[in-house]
């Protein structure tokens, strides 16, 4: 019976009704919120956002929806807020637009939905703006094309406070971690000050003039993602379900399409250089030697990304094949 | 190896379908108690669920975030309520995604706001042209007697509706502190009255989700600084092993035990667990083992390649710099042709 008693106040003690300091971030303040954007310090200062958070959830349904759209390019909105440096993105809705590069814009139809979406989910409780757009670029990485920085220009004209983000399904499920990037476009005519090299990606041979023309005009902004005490729970005890899961993929057979358009690319990649290497002159030297470094680069990329699927199947082979067999 | 999975799953549910079992039947043991104003809402133990339940984890992330949501912004724990969307195949529904619902509160009772479902439907069916509306979600511990009002409220949409009910304050770690229920009219003192009966489920999941959840399940623990592609990858993997193994360990404590007479055999489970070793080695095929040698062969072919370029460019790059010194004295430029 004490027991009993013990665990009684020990629930009640724990049924705490304030909120926990990790949730304090789910509080949508709108008054502040429009100081915030009444104050617009964006202008003053072309790289005043540094930071993006992004919710557990608005995590999962990007990268689903994305996912989803297959070699199809997706977009969606997504709802959040701003905090000094740093935007907040809490959560994410799928537009019904879909397709190729010079598609994706929203569009009328998109609009009236995007209105509609918005509306609706003020009536439950989601007071929060849109924040930003994402969009799919399945199997060619995390970076802003023409028309994408054109398209940002135009929102972050008119619609700030504004960002980008790209989600690679491909390379999330090829690399077995999810590839993501946020971004902000500079105003025109505006130079960044310091040329840091962003992270290098593999950008495939089609695409890489697009990638060179633009990829100035825009800079990333630092991702971190933030879940509920709830969610830290849930994910808790999914893993216990789950672990069948990591266990029974394959990360082979999944992606052999991606892993032979890779290995064409890569060869493409490599006569290109091979090209350059012949002429042997000074002009080029330079030119040519990173051409070489970058193939190499991504070469070495794909290979420990197949050498970690086969590791995988190795191990299971020993585990499931080769037990019971001594006696 | 898909066969194996199955199997290790069966053999982790007994314990979560005998606490569920177990909920029922304790309202079986007080029949009186079932009558009191709590009114009678579960129906009897020996019923089993007509359709298996598989689930996404961006339904429960959904829900999760809702509830917390609204905690955030009333300062209270409140009872959120949603749609459930997906697939139904015969008897077989995979539950998607779902979305907020807005009730109204009349006096008592709550009620599910028909125009704004309505227009969600219309909303949804322009994105997910391939999701149907399959039922609702709710939170809290135990079904209740508005609960049945709800369901009441919802098969006017959908006639045979899933009621899915996480608990945000369980805190228990090993299972998910959710379920779910279909409905069924039995005669109740003679009334048609509708009752609960609880259904089993699984986790459904798709690569890109899996690591996803993953990320996010992984992303606090992960950030030592130390990073190594390699180990990243090869972490996952043996958790997912030490799991198995914990779960080994539990049947053959088991076994164990019912060798030594401390518990009673349970043949069912007995028999699972001798089909789980009859089972291995999982695959003895020798046509398996000839994909899996080619398998390998190819994975070894392409890091032998990766591995020549990787050599080709440092042996450029040491040309380069050779060429660099000596050309600067030498000044030929014809003499170049020579190191290439």
């Amino acid at each position: 019976m004490d027991t009993d008693a013990a665990q009684k106040t020990w629930e009640l003690e724990n049924n705490i009704q304030t909120l926990p300091s990790c949730d304090e971030i789910f509080r949508y303040d709108a008054e502040q919120q429009r100081q915030i954007i009444d104050a617009k310090p964006w202008e003053k200062d072309p790289h005043f956002f540094k930071d993006i958070k992004i919710s557990a959830l608005a995590l999962l349904k990007m990268v689903m929806h994305a996912r989803s759209g297959g070699t199809l390019e997706v977009m969606g909105l997504m709802l959040g807020k701003v905090e000094d440096n740093t935007m907040i993105v809490m959560d994410a809705f799928a537009l019904p637009v879909e397709g190729t590069e010079t598609r994706v814009n929203a569009q009328a139809q998109a609009y009236e939905y995007m209105t509609a979406y918005m509306e609706a989910a003020k009536e439950v409780g989601r007071m929060e703006h849109a924040v930003g757009w994402y969009h799919s670029h399945p199997g060619y990485g995390c970076w802003l094309s023409g028309i994408d920085v054109s398209t940002q220009m135009l929102n972050q004209t008119y619609q700030e406070p504004f960002v980008a983000i790209v989600v690679d399904p491909v390379r999330t499920v090829s690399a077995g971690k999810v590839c993501l990037g946020a971004f902000r476009t500079y105003p025109k005519g505006y130079k960044p000050p310091n040329e840091e090299p962003s992270e290098y990606q593999t950008i495939p041979l089609n695409k890489i003039e697009d990638f060179g023309v633009h990829c100035k005009q825009y800079y990333p902004l630092e991702i971190s993602y933030f879940k509920s005490a709830l969610d830290r729970k849930l994910l808790d005890s999914l893993w216990n379900k789950y672990w069948v899961n990591t266990l029974g993929s394959s990360g082979l057979l999944t992606n052999t399409e991606y892993t032979t358009g890779q290995i064409m690319d890569l060869s493409e990649k490599l006569e290109q250089s091979e090209n350059f290497l012949g002429r042997g002159t000074d002009v080029n030297e330079k030119r040519s030697e990173d051409k070489l470094s970058k193939a190499t680069r991504d070469c070495s990329r794909s290979t420990i990304e197949l050498i970690h699927g086969l590791m995988a199947q190795i191990v299971k082979d020993k585990l499931f094949n080769k037990v019971g067999l001594g006696k | 190896m898909e066969q194996m999975e199955v199997d290790v799953d069966m053999s982790a549910k007994p314990s979560t379908s005998s606490s569920s079992g177990g909920a029922s039947k304790s309202q079986d043991l007080t029949p009186d108690q079932q009558a009191q104003p709590q009114g009678n809402i579960m129906a009897a133990a020996g019923i089993s669920g007509s359709v298996t339940i598989s689930l996404h984890p961006l339904v429960i992330m959904n829900i999760s975030e809702h509830w917390t949501r609204f905690r955030a912004q009333h300062g209270e724990p409140r009872q959120v309520y949603g749609a459930l969307i997906g697939k139904q195949k015969g008897r077989n529904i995979e539950i998607m995604n779902s979305f907020e619902l807005k009730t109204d509160v009349i006096g008592d009772e709550t009620v599910i706001n028909k125009d704004y479902y309505n227009k969600k439907e219309q909303q949804y069916k322009q994105v997910f042209s391939d999701l149907d509306f399959i039922g609702w979600y709710t939170t809290g511990e135990n079904p209740t007697a508005d609960d049945i009002k709800i369901q009441k409220q919802i098969a006017a949409i959908n006639e045979c509706p899933i009621m899915l009910q996480l608990n945000p304050l369980s805190r228990s770690v090993d299972h998910l502190p959710l379920k779910l229920f279909e409905s069924l009219i039995d005669l109740v003192d003679g009334e048609a009255t509708m009752l609960f009966v609880p259904l089993t489920y699984t986790l459904a999941t798709e690569e890109a989700e899996r690591i996803g959840v993953d990320h996010v399940a992984r992303m606090t623990s992960n950030e030592s600084g130390e990073k190594s592609v390699v180990a990243e990858h090869l972490v996952a993997q043996d958790s997912a092993i030490k799991m198995l193994n914990t779960r080994i360990k539990i049947v053959l404590q088991y076994i164990r035990d019912v060798e030594a007479g401390k518990l009673r055999a349970n043949q069912e489970i007995l028999r699972e667990a001798y089909a789980l070793c009859h089972r291995l080695p999982v695959m003895q095929v020798p046509a398996f083992q000839e994909e899996f040698y080619t398998q390998c062969n190819d994975v070894g072919l392409i890091s032998y390649l990766g591995t020549l370029t990787k050599g080709c460019n440092d042996m450029h790059h040491f040309v380069n710099k050779f060429n660099m010194l000596y050309d600067r004295q030498g000044s030929s430029r014809r003499m170049r042709g020579l190191y290439y």
